[in-house]
C-alpha cells in the first residue's frame, strides 16, 4: 500500500488512461471518442514526463554555479515528439470526421452503422 | 558505404516530403519520382542485404553518438524484409498509375504518392530501427500515412472505415507507448540491447509484466489478429486496391516484427518467464487462422475475402512464434516474407480486374478467366500458394510451421495448420469454379480487355515470385537462421 502511495502520480496516470479508453469504447460521438483519445495520449505523456523527475533535482543547464542533482532532460524531449504525433493524428482525425459528416450527415456511430 | 542504413530509411521519408513541391503544376512527374526513390532504396536494401549475410547484424550510431547514449540503427537478419518492402512498393507504385487515375480524384494523386513514401520510410526505418523510442516514431510514420492512404480515394464509406483504422490504430500506439514508457522508467535506457541487459538487474516484476503484456498486446492488434481484427476488413475492402496490397502485404507484418523485436529483450533478462504468453500466442494464433479462413469463406466481394483470409495468415505466423522452437520460429519468419509477397500478387491480381471490370464480387465476375487470362492465371498462382501447396512459397512457412508443431509434441496445432489451409481451399475452388466454368452473368464481361501492361507486368512478376519463393526457398531461410537461432536461444 506504501508502494502505491508513494507512486499516487502513476497510479493516477493509469486511472486517467482507463477513462480515455471507457469514453473510446462507450462513446457514440466521434468527436467524444478522439477526445478520450487525446486524454489517453496525456494520461501517456504525463507519466513519461514525470518519470524523467529526480528528488531535489534542479533544471539541466550546465554553465556556472551548476550542482546536481539535475532533473533528466530526456523523456521531456521524447514527448515533444510524442505530442507532435498526438497533434497531426488529432488533426487528421478531426478532417475525417468533417469528411464522415459532409458524406453521411451524421457523426453518431450508431447512425453511421445504418448508413454504412 | 557506411552510410547506407541511415539513407535507405531517411531518403523516402525526405523525398515524399518533397513530392508535392516537385510535381506542383507536373501531376506526372510524381509517379516517376516515387519510382525512382523506391529503385533507390531496393539498390540501397540489397547491398544492406548482401553486407547481412556476409559479415552478420551491424550498427550505425546516428551523429556518430555511440549507443546506448546516441540512436543506433541496426540491421540483422530479421532487417533484411527491408528489400522486401521495398521490391513490393516498387511494384504497387508501378501498378498504381493506371489504377489511380480513376480510383483517386485528380488533386488527390501527388499527395498518394507522397504517402506512400512516407510510408516507406517509416517502414523501413521501423525494421533497421535499434532505439525503442525511435521504433515508436517510425511506426507513428507509417500509421498515420497509412490512415490517409484508406481515406485518399474519397467516397461514401472511405473516411469513416479511416476513421475506425486510426482509433484502433492510435489507442495501440499509445498502449506500446505507455509501455516503452515503462522501460525507461524500469532501466533508463530506450537502446534494445541495452534495456535488455539492464532489465536482468530489475527487482520488481509487476511493471515488466505490464510492459510485455501491454507492447504484446498493441502489436497484436497492428497486426490484425483475431479478436482484435475489427479494423482490418473495412480498411482493407474500401481503401483503393494498390493500398490494400501494401497495408495487408507489409503494414500488419510489421506488429509481427515488433514483437520479434521486444521478446528479446524479456527473453533474455529472465526476469519473467516467456512461456506463459507462448502458449497464449500459440492459442490465439491457432483461433486466428480458422477464425480467418471461416470468414472467408461466407465473403462474396473478393477484397473482403483477401482482407480475412490476411487474418487466417497472421495466425499462422503468431502460432509459430508462440511455438517457440526454432522449426516453428523459422517458418513464422519466412511466412512474413512470403506471404508478403502471394497477399500483393493476390490483391494486386483482384485490383486488375476491379479495375479493368468495375465489378467485385465473385458473382460479378463470373467468366473472368476467359478475358483476363494471364491476370487470372496469376491471381490463382498466387491462390494456390496461399493455401500452401508445394512447390510454392506458402508451402514453406506452413510446412515448417507445422513441423514445429509436432516437434513441440502439440500434434492439435498442426492439425488447425492443416485445418486453415482446407478451409482457404475451399474459397480457392469457389475462384477457380467462378472465373473459369461458370457462364458470365453480365454480357459486358465478353468484352472485358486484358490489364494495360504497367498493371499486369506487376502482378505477373509478383505471381512468378510466389512460386520461384518456394523453388528457392533455402535462401532466405539460410539468411535468417542466425537471426532465429539467437531469438529461441535468446527466449
Amino acid at each position: 500500500m506504501a508502494g502505491l502511495w508513494g507512486n499516487i502520480d502513476y497510479a493516477a496516470f493509469v486511472v486517467l488512461f482507463c477513462i480515455g479508453l471507457y469514453i473510446i469504447i462507450a462513446k457514440q460521438n466521434l468527436i467524444k471518442k478522439l477526445l478520450g483519445l487525446n486524454i489517453m495520449e496525456t494520461a501517456v505523456f504525463a507519466f513519461i514526463v514525470t518519470s524523467g523527475m529526480v528528488d531535489g533535482g534542479t533544471a539541466p543547464i550546465v554553465g556556472a554555479g551548476a550542482t546536481g542533482p539535475f532533473a533528466s532532460p530526456l523523456p521531456h524531449a521524447l514527448i515533444l515528439t510524442g505530442i507532435v504525433v498526438a497533434v497531426s493524428i488529432t488533426a487528421l482525425a478531426l478532417s475525417l470526421i468533417i469528411e464522415i459528416y459532409r458524406q453521411c450527415g451524421t457523426i453518431e456511430a450508431d447512425e453511421l452503422k445504418g448508413a454504412e | 558505404m557506411v552510410h547506407w542504413l541511415p539513407l535507405a530509411a531517411f531518403v523516402p521519408l525526405v523525398a515524399g516530403a518533397l513530392t508535392p513541391a516537385l510535381a506542383h503544376g507536373r501531376p506526372g512527374l510524381a509517379r516517376g519520382w516515387a519510382l525512382a526513390v523506391t529503385a533507390f532504396c531496393i539498390f540501397a536494401t540489397a547491398a544492406l542485404t548482401r553486407r547481412v549475410a556476409l559479415e552478420g547484424p551491424f550498427s550505425y550510431a546516428m551523429g556518430g553518438w555511440a549507443a546506448p547514449w546516441g540512436i543506433e540503427l541496426r540491421f540483422d537478419e530479421f532487417s533484411a524484409a527491408a528489400l522486401f518492402i521495398c521490391v513490393i512498393m516498387l511494384l504497387v507504385l508501378c501498378f498504381s498509375g493506371p489504377y489511380v487515375r480513376r480510383a483517386v480524384p485528380a488533386a488527390r494523386i501527388t499527395w498518394y504518392y507522397s504517402l506512400l513514401l512516407v510510408n516507406l520510410g517509416g517502414m523501413i526505418g521501423f525494421v533497421v530501427t535499434a532505439d525503442l523510442f525511435n521504433l515508436f516514431v517510425f511506426m507513428e510514420l507509417v500509421a498515420v500515412s497509412g490512415y490517409a492512404l484508406v481515406a485518399v480515394g474519397g467516397g461514401r464509406t472511405a473516411a469513416l472505415a479511416a476513421f475506425k483504422y486510426l482509433m484502433a490504430g492510435a489507442v495501440s500506439s499509445a498502449l506500446i507507448l505507455f509501455c516503452i514508457g515503462v522501460l525507461y522508467a524500469l532501466t533508463g535506457s530506450l537502446n534494445m540491447a541495452d534495456v535488455a541487459l539492464r532489465l536482468a538487474t530489475v527487482e520488481s516484476r509487476a511493471p515488466v509484466l505490464l510492459a510485455l503484456a501491454g507492447m504484446t498486446a498493441g502489436f497484436l492488434v497492428k497486426a490484425g489478429l483475431f479478436p482484435v481484427h475489427v479494423w482490418l476488413p473495412d480498411a482493407h475492402a474500401i481503401a483503393p486496391t494498390p493500398i490494400n496490397a501494401v497495408s495487408s502485404a507489409l503494414l500488419v507484418k510489421l506488429g509481427i516484427i515488433g514483437l520479434l523485436r521486444i521478446f528479446p529483450l524479456f527473453g533474455a533478462a529472465g526476469v519473467v518467464s516467456l512461456a506463459p504468453l507462448y502458449e497464449a500466442l500459440a492459442w490465439l494464433g491457432a483461433i486466428s487462422i480458422l477464425a480467418g479462413a471461416f470468414f472467408a469463406l461466407f465473403q462474396q466481394d473478393i477484397k473482403l475475402m483477401l482482407a480475412y483470409s490476411t487474418i487466417s495468415n497472421i495466425g499462422y505466423i503468431v502460432l509459430g512464434l508462440g511455438l517457440a522452437g526454432e522449426l516453428a520460429v523459422t517458418g513464422a519468419s519466412i511466412h512474413v516474407l512470403n506471404h508478403a509477397l502471394i497477399k500483393a500478387a493476390l490483391f494486386l491480381a483482384a485490383g486488375a480486374m476491379i479495375h479493368q471490370s468495375g465489378y467485385r464480387t465473385l458473382h460479378d465476375l463470373r467468366g473472368i478467366g476467359r478475358v483476363m487470362p494471364w491476370t487470372t492465371l496469376a491471381l490463382l498462382v498466387g491462390a494456390l500458394s496461399i493455401v500452401g501447396l508445394p512447390p510454392t512459397a506458402g508451402f514453406l512457412g506452413k510446412w515448417y510451421i507445422a513441423l514445429g508443431a509436432l516437434e513441440a509434441g502439440r500434434p492439435g496445432f498442426a492439425v488447425a495448420v492443416l485445418g486453415g489451409a482446407l478451409l482457404i481451399f475451399i474459397y480457392f475452388a469457389r475462384m477457380l469454379n467462378a472465373f473459369y466454368f461458370r457462364a458470365p452473368s453480365h454480357e459486358e464481361m465478353l468484352a472485358v480487355r486484358e490489364a494495360p501492361a504497367s498493371m499486369l507486368g506487376p502482378v505477373l512478376l509478383l505471381a512468378a515470385l510466389c512460386v520461384l519463393g518456394g523453388l528457392f526457398g533455402r535462401w532466405p531461410v539460410l539468411l535468417i537462421a542466425p537471426g532465429v537461432s539467437r531469438l529461441v536461444g535468446g527466449g
